[in-house]
């Protein structure tokens, strides 16, 4: 593996639930260390996108590669286990276990408790919250801080690729704000990140390069300073 | 006194046995929301299973009791815990989309198959076996009190399995994965979950104690037959959903409180000690009407 082999490559991929085609011919690249993102309005197939890389939604053709390896199809448990990590839609954190479990469940895969233990100090000094909060159930946290536990829960598998699916839905400006810059932070340690959102200003912002998908095809896809100029973008995405 | 000592003994032993039955309808219901309803006869072919490895070992000469009984043990616990992974295999998983009635009746059926098979293809299957007395026929004797070794070998044993059930639930790396897996099976994939594997393990490990439930029952009336399963499943049904399905602490509440409930029905109670298991289900029905989801219901305690 060379510095320009993709941290996720796809191509030709087509998904669909039962017999409704969702993802039509999609091709994209994600190269290591950037924060690639993905926008689409409401139904674009965004979550589709990730739950076929994830392999909870499998596509019926194309290729799908993380570092060159190819993992289209492929059970979860595998996907995960090649250094990918999702922070979900929507958090999904398990309610009635405690913050420090669902953080734990984040590394499930790795097992030395001395590693744990130490990517535990690490999110905990991200969020000091969820020190302090570590044995309430994570479903009586607030929205906010069960957008830090499922953060926190994607850094502790150490993945190579974090898969990130709408982080700021749902949350106040100011987390909001706090949320880019921790994901800023987290590609600045040399994580590659895929960015699905549709808050396209404050996500160009911090991205490095991007595409559009619109009913399920890609209609867009650059640099993130292309897609800030690129007239065909404002039209797909606003039009 | 002596005889109310016996039958808080006896109680105490009834109850462990459902316990231990009802928190496998717990751990698959909690895991998979399914109702599996061969389990009873799956605990049937573990005490089948340990019978015949003790039969085993005394051909082999191993006449040592100790050694009989390990035989027991280790054969029925890996004989059910296989059984009962092959049927979330090959039954239920397949039938995991299909509607939750069509399990039902699935493993109803496979139930009525265990136990026609035992019945028809085990050497004179149709007929009671005396289970071998494995363990020490002594007792101790407080005052006007005779505690059976044996009796009370079984007891420590059981609760033994139920603390043991409990840590590995909430101490381990496998009991926080079926955990997750209870609550949110596709974000326990995310989390890089090998979820067939849980739910393989979660079914061979109900079984594996509904088979310690089979041998105790075995080594405490000294019989075993092919029809043991109806009885003992249903029962350790009821004891789950009385506690709250889906709730490991209810279900071993329910199966103590089962048993109190016969001991009541078969002591105190005016009427021939034969109408106990009528009172106790009758109580059983009474209790579901005034708590529909359970006397320690899904919300307010841990799912598994
Ligand atoms: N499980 C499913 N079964 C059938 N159709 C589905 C399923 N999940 C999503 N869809 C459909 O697929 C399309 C794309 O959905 P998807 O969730 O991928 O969109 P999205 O871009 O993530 O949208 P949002 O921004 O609202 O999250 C939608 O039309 C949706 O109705
Ligand atoms: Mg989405």
């Amino acid at each position: 593996m060379d510095a320009q082999t993709p941290a996720i490559e796809i191509s030709g991929l087509h998904t669909a639930y039962d017999k409704a085609d969702v993802l039509i011919d999609v091709s994209l690249v994600a190269k290591p260390g950037e924060i690639t993102c993905l926008l689409g309005s409401n139904g674009a197939g965004k979550t589709t996108l990730i739950r076929s890389i994830l392999g909870l939604t499998p596509p019926h053709a194309g290729s799908i590669k993380i570092f060159g390896e190819e993992i289209a199809g492929e059970q979860t448990h595998k996907v995960i286990a090649r250094g990918v990590a999702c922070i979900p839609e929507g958090r999904k954190m398990f309610p009635k276990l405690t913050v420090v479990e669902n953080l734990r469940l984040g590394a499930y895969q790795e097992p030395s408790e001395a590693e744990i233990r130490h990517r535990l100090a690490e999110v905990y000094e991200t969020f000091p919250r969820l020190a302090e909060r570590r044995n309430q159930l994570a479903g009586t946290m607030s929205g906010g801080e069960q957008a830090m536990v499922s953060i926190g829960r994607g850094l502790m598998g150490k993945p190579r690729v974090l898969i990130i699916d709408e982080p700021s839905l749902g949350l106040s400006p100011l987390y909001v704000k706090e949320n880019f810059r921790i994901i800023e932070g987290i590609r600045d340690k040399g994580l590659t990140v895929f960015l699905v959102e549709q808050n396209v200003h404050q996500t160009l912002a911090i991205a490095d390069a991007g595409y559009v998908l619109s009913g399920g095809r890609l209609v867009a896809g650059g640099t993130a300073a292309e897609l800030k100029s690129n007239a065909e973008f404002h039209a797909a995405y606003f039009g | 006194m002596d005889l109310f000592g016996q039958y808080v003994i006896n109680g105490l032993m009834l109850g462990t046995i459902y316990a231990l039955v009802a928190v496998g309808f717990t751990l698959f219901f909690g895991v998979l929301d399914v109702i599996k309803f061969s389990h009873g006869d799956v605990l049937m072919v573990g005490a089948f299973t340990g019978f015949t490895a003790a039969a085993g070992a005394a051909a082999l000469g191993l006449s040592h009791p100790a050694l009989q009984l390990a035989a027991t043990v280790v054969f029925a616990l890996a004989g059910t815990a296989l059984l009962g992974a092959v049927i979330a295999k090959w039954l239920i998983l397949p039938l995991k989309n299909a509607p939750r009635l069509n399990i039902l009746l699935a493993t109803l059926m496979l139930g009525t198959a265990l136990r026609e098979s035992v019945r028809l293809f085990y050497p004179d299957g149709s007929n009671p076996k005396a289970f071998p007395a494995l363990l020490p026929t002594s007792a101790w004797q407080f005052g006007q009190f005779t505690l059976r070794v044996d009796s009370t070998i079984l007891v420590v044993t059981g609760i033994l399995v139920i603390v043991g059930l409990h840590l590995l639930i909430n101490r381990t790396r496998l009991g926080l994965a079926i955990r997750a897996v209870a609550q949110d099976e596709e974000t326990a994939r995310t989390m890089g979950i090998n979820y067939t594997l849980i739910v393989l393990v979660t079914f061979a490990l109900g079984s594996g104690i509904a088979a310690v439930a089979g041998v105790m029952d075995g080594l405490y009336y000294n019989e075993i037959n092919f029809g043991m399963g109806l009885l003992l499943g249903l029962i350790g049904f009821s004891a789950a959903i009385i506690g709250g399905l889906g709730n490991l602490y209810g279900a071993i509440l329910g199966g103590f409180l089962f048993a109190a409930l016969q001991m009541i029905g078969a002591v105190a109670l005016p009427f021939a000690s034969a109408y106990k298991d009528v009172f106790a289900f009758a109580v059983v029905i009474a209790l579901m009407a005034w708590k529909p989801t359970g006397l320690i219901p899904e919300r307010a305690s841990d799912r598994v």
